[in-house]
């Protein structure tokens, strides 16, 4: 009997530790999921609510299909998310192995390495509006006060430049949480096989190559994971740098949605796009997340 | 004791304007009703509604203000509210080209205001804020834009000697926008200094498109509701601001400018012409804030080629919901914010105000206290509120129809396409949209 | 010269140069923390100001509304707001992570996994898609607009990255430690509290800055869900600076080092638990 009952305690404890968990996600993200799964099979406007009742099946997401600037803005989502984040793997990888060589002082150091991720993104979109602005903007006035310009260079107007201006305003936010964890990499690894590699004569670069990036590429996954997770935190910068535009250069989903479902207020059109994204910032998580356990594996660790 | 404040208070606010028709208005009586509201919020805003103070004394009636936000977000909010049918408050900002997406939720002020108050109000602006024949909204104030110059570049000799060479014709503050266009280039020296500049994305470069567009003859719409600013007229207006970008003859960010950086371009210093908003005057003409203080001329917008000007204009106003409980209160509260009294307020920091009365009275102020800057900022406004004023098509899908134009404009300014390819394409998506909304 | 001596020049060489490299990293930053010392006349000038002619606290002040003419931005409420928000969140979001990581590292249960991948890409939902959903529902419960609505919201953003830390991280605990303690009489409650939970200290206070930040800086949900001083963040204010027609970039600036500076200070002070709690099991020698 009590045998029984410790067997069916064993089976509910995990259970029980993870219903506020489970509960907390299914209140906040899985019943507004429900919810806005059916608004998006509805020609939902805000402003008439009554709207909502009508159902019509698939035709926001047959629209989407034939739709060419969602699928421009879908691409070029991919494209921000892949720049971005290799960009801010590179740079992160780089200052922590700085920061790692430091022995005195570096929690200074580390405390201004983290600075960028004091900044709320929504003022890191105002910031480097003003920053990027071709007139009175600091930088165009820099480089042409250091002669390194005769014109006003249009950040945020032509084609690739607004393009790399949201990136490097994205990456500058984001890139103190690969370097904190890459750090965190580089100080859990052992000393030994370094120490053996250096009494085998490896040159620096083979050291880094063969010991250390292994090593640290579980830690490079978990920031990629978590990064992918929220992401979409990228949206405050862009409305507020570009608005997508100009000519809609630099319109990402998270724009498009947003315009889609609150200006035009058009939500059951908004939440079909909301969905096919929420696919691919799933699809994304899910590539890195199969890369970290095998990554784990890989170090025998857990798995 | 109520009353007496009010006439109290009526009598030392209007010591300097007696021209004023001034009845001690009776508010009524309130107590203990909490009056809910939702209020556009920022500097230029926040003034007039340390005066609700007082009204809340007149009355006893309390002001609970539910948020305070600028006017994108609120009009986010209120959508939201209509969606989730929580409209549990009595009075919100509203403004004229947002007024008609949000339906019936607005009660009619014909019938809750007295035709003596309304009276009162320039007519022009109450027709621009009644929407199918219902007055949703009680104006506060209006605005429209003129252009502001630099006074000594226009002034100076050696200008207008080169000027006339290259041009032919004496250089002089423009009375057309193919002046405009001449000057602009002729003053540009990028990228240390610009001959204009406008706004180049969202509705506002929308609102620019659609006064020139006006201003050279064309339509937006037929009568019918078909898209029609890919007429002729519209490739010229639209020819005019990509020939203007193209010369470089303004800054090559234009197109992602919003009004904040026109208005601080301006303020720099380092534009010559800038077509911009009454709210902006005193900003420009204000040492602290600005370089070109006490050197900014001001003169009326500009004609296209069909001899209209260019008169863009909207208003902000406060609208009473259906849903209010207390119709009479958010009626007396309304009535008192636009009052005589509050419209000085606004005026005196520069705002545009919707009584007639109120018009003349600023101005007059305005001398007495040796302000002829503002003086002339009135008397210019006044001209081109009571003539040139128009608003974009008071249909729900303004919104909407102006999103797809936008970026299509932008593509015309970058180059991506021709002005009438680009007209083109936003017009077949502004049909749909009609479409959609059962229009044709 | 000695070689220690030599060594130590090469270190501090080395601090110095990336001492500089770092604030160079932030000097878009630093930029906006020196804006809001200066007019605005004078940050956006053309030709610019390099050396900052006039340093005033008059952007403080205005915030404040002291001066003429000034509206107060209602700037403590809404640094009240954000505290009770940020803090109580990231509390319980400590809490459910700890009973849900202790969960998955020392249990075995079925569709283990999944449920691990699921409660992850949950996460990922962009905010925009959930914003009217969550508000229609939060309506109807009657909490827009308050500080509890807020709090949920934060929570479920911050869990699944707290459960991930703190698993990992109860992982490298053995589990031998606690079933030690056991057999000497503790209850398994006594022996997380005694034994498990001090060890894991660290991974819990990097979860804690972690979903600190993000609560702390959180904008696009808090500005759907909150409407007055009853519950409107720091981040949310900022917008207070920008009307129609204008951006106050000055007091936006100031109000920006407010919102920054404890957020460092708390960095700051966490820093050595932040390092060893992301190593997922202690620095190892």
């Amino acid at each position: 009997m009590l045998r029984y009952f410790r067997a069916r305690q064993a089976k509910l404890t995990p259970l029980l530790l993870l219903s506020p968990a489970l509960l907390t996600m299914l209140f906040v993200v899985g019943i507004p999921m429900v919810f806005s799964f059916y608004t998006s099979l509805t020609p939902y406007r805000l402003t008439r609510p009554e709207t909502i009742e009508t159902f019509i099946g698939l035709r926001n997401y047959t629209r989407l299909l034939s739709d060419e600037a969602f699928w421009i803005a879908f691409g070029r989502t991919i494209l921000f998310l892949a720049i971005a984040l290799n960009v801010e793997f590179l740079l992160g990888l780089g200052i922590a192995l700085l920061i790692n060589r430091i022995t005195w002082g570096q929690r200074t150091l580390r405390t201004i390495m983290m600075f960028p991720m004091m900044f709320s993104p929504i003022l890191v979109g105002f910031q480097f509006k003003f920053i990027f602005n071709d007139n009175i903007g600091i930088l165009n006035n820099a480089l042409q006060s250091l002669g390194l310009a005769d014109q006003a260079i249009p950040w945020l107007v032509d084609g690739k430049l607004a393009m790399f201006s949201i990136i490097f305003a994205e990456v500058w936010m984001s890139t103190s949480v690969f370097a904190i964890l890459l750090l965190a990499g580089l100080f859990a690894m052992p000393r030994d096989p370094l120490e053996a590699a250096k009494v085998d004569g490896c040159n620096p670069w083979q050291v880094f190559r063969h010991i250390m990036l292994p090593f640290i590429m579980p830690f490079a996954f978990i920031a990629m994971t978590i990064r992918s997770l929220d992401v979409a935190r990228a949206y405050d910068i862009v409305a507020v740098m570009t608005d997508g535009g100009p000519a809609g250069r630099t319109e990402l989903l998270w724009t498009l949605i947003a315009r889609m479902g609150y200006e035009n207020a058009r939500m059951g059109q908004a939440n079909a796009m909301a969905y096919i994204s929420t696919i691919l910032s799933i699809a994304f998580t899910y590539y890195f997340f199969t890369k970290l356990v095998a990554a784990r594996r890989f170090m025998g660790g857990a798995e | 004791m109520s009353r007496l404040t009010a006439k109290a208070l009526l009598a030392t606010a209007l010591v300097p304007l007696l021209a004023a028709p001034v009845a001690a208005q009776d508010y009524g009586n309130f107590e203990g009703y909490t009056l809910r509201v939702k209020l556009i919020g920022g500097a230029q805003y926040e003034p007039l509604y340390a005066e609700i103070s007082k009204w809340e004394e007149m009355t006893g009636a309390t002001v609970e203000i539910l948020s305070r936000k600028n006017h994108f977000e609120l009009d986010r909010e209120i959508k939201q509210d209509i969606a989730a049918r929580t409209l549990d408050w009595c009075v919100g900002s509203n403004h004229t080209s947002f007024a008609p997406q949000y339906g019936n939720i607005y009660a009619d002020l014909n019938e809750l205001i007295d035709a003596d108050t309304l009276d009162a109000f320039v007519p022009l602006v109450l027709e621009h804020s009644t929407v199918g024949g219902r007055l949703v909204q009680l104006p506060r104030h209006s605005d429209v834009s003129n252009m502001f110059y630099i006074k000594s570049l226009f002034a100076d000799g050696d200008n207008q000697t080169a000027f006339k060479a290259e041009y032919g014709y004496d250089l002089a503050p423009p009375e057309t926008w193919a002046q405009v266009l001449d000057q602009a280039k002729f003053f540009a020296n990028p990228p240390d200094f610009y001959g204009t500049q406008f706004v180049g994305k969202d509705e506002a470069v929308v609102g620019r498109f659609y006064e020139m567009l006006v201003a050279e003859g064309g339509q937006l719409f037929t009568d019918d509701w078909e898209p029609t600013f890919n007429s002729e007229a519209g490739v010229r207006a639209l020819q005019w601001f990509v020939d203007l970008y193209q010369s470089k003859a303004v800054p090559v960010g234009v197109p992602n400018y919003l009004w904040d950086d026109t208005g601080l371009g301006f303020a720099s210093g380092t534009v010559a012409l800038n077509l911009d908003w009454a709210g902006w005057s005193a900003f420009f003409n204000d040492p602290e804030n600005s370089k070109v203080a006490g050197d900014v001329g001001l003169v009326r917008a500009p004609k296209g080629s069909s001899g209209k000007r260019t008169g863009w204009s909207g208003s902000h106003s406060f609208s009473i919901t259906e849903a209010c409980d207390n119709k009479d209160a958010a009626a007396s509260f309304v009535t008192f914010i636009t009052d005589h009294d509050r419209q000085m307020v606004e005026a005196r920091n520069g705002l545009l105000p919707t009584r007639t009365a109120v018009w003349e009275d600023a101005k007059a102020e305005f001398a007495a206290d040796g302000r002829d800057f503002m003086v002339d900022v009135f008397d210019t406004f006044a001209t081109s509120m009571s003539e040139d004023a128009f608003t974009p098509p008071l249909i729900p899908e303004w919104i909407e129809v102006s999103n797809v134009l936008w970026p299509r404009l932008q593509a015309a300014l970058v180059g991506d396409m021709t002005a009438q390819e680009a007209l083109d394409k936003a017009a077949e998506e502004a049909l749909l949209i009609m479409e959609d909304a059962g229009y044709r | 010269m000695s070689r220690t001596l030599k060594n130590r020049l090469r270190a501090a060489g080395l601090w110095f140069a990336t001492f500089v490299l770092m604030v160079t990293i932030c000097v878009p930053g630093l930029w906006v923390v020196l804006s809001a010392f200066r007019p605005n006349r004078e940050i956006l000038a053309k030709p610019p100001v390099w050396v900052p002619e006039n340093l005033t606290l008059g952007n403080f002040s205005k915030i404040f509304g002291f001066g003429e003419n000034q509206v107060a931005i209602p700037v403590l409420d809404y640094f009240s707001n954000s505290l009770v928000i940020a803090i109580t969140s990231t509390l319980i979001a400590l809490i459910v992570g700890m009973s849900g990581g202790y969960a998955f590292a020392r249990f075995r249960f079925r569709f283990k996994n999944a449920w691990f991948l699921g409660l992850m890409l949950s996460r990922t939902v962009p905010g925009i898609a959930l914003s009217l959903p969550i508000f229609m529902i939060w309506s109807r419960l009657g909490i827009i607009d308050t500080k509890t609505g807020l709090i949920i919201v934060y929570v479920a953003l911050n869990v699944p990255f707290t459960i991930w830390l703190i698993d990992g991280f109860f992982r490298q605990i053995p589990a031998s430690l606690s079933e030690a303690a056991q057999v000497d009489g503790c209850t398994r409650w006594q022996a997380f509290w005694r034994i498990e939970f001090p060890l894991a200290r660290s991974g819990i206070a990097a979860a804690g800055v972690f979903a600190f930040l993000t609560s702390w800086n959180e904008f696009a949900l808090a500005s759907q869900l909150t409407r007055s001083t009853d519950s409107k963040t720091l981040p949310v204010g900022l917008m207070d600076f920008t009307s129609q027609f204008t951006i106050d970039w000055a007091g936006m600036s100031a109000m920006a080092v407010i919102i920054i500076v404890p957020a460092l200070i708390l960095t700051f002070i966490v820093q050595k638990h932040l390092i060893a709690g992301l190593t997922f099991g202690g620095v190892k020698g």
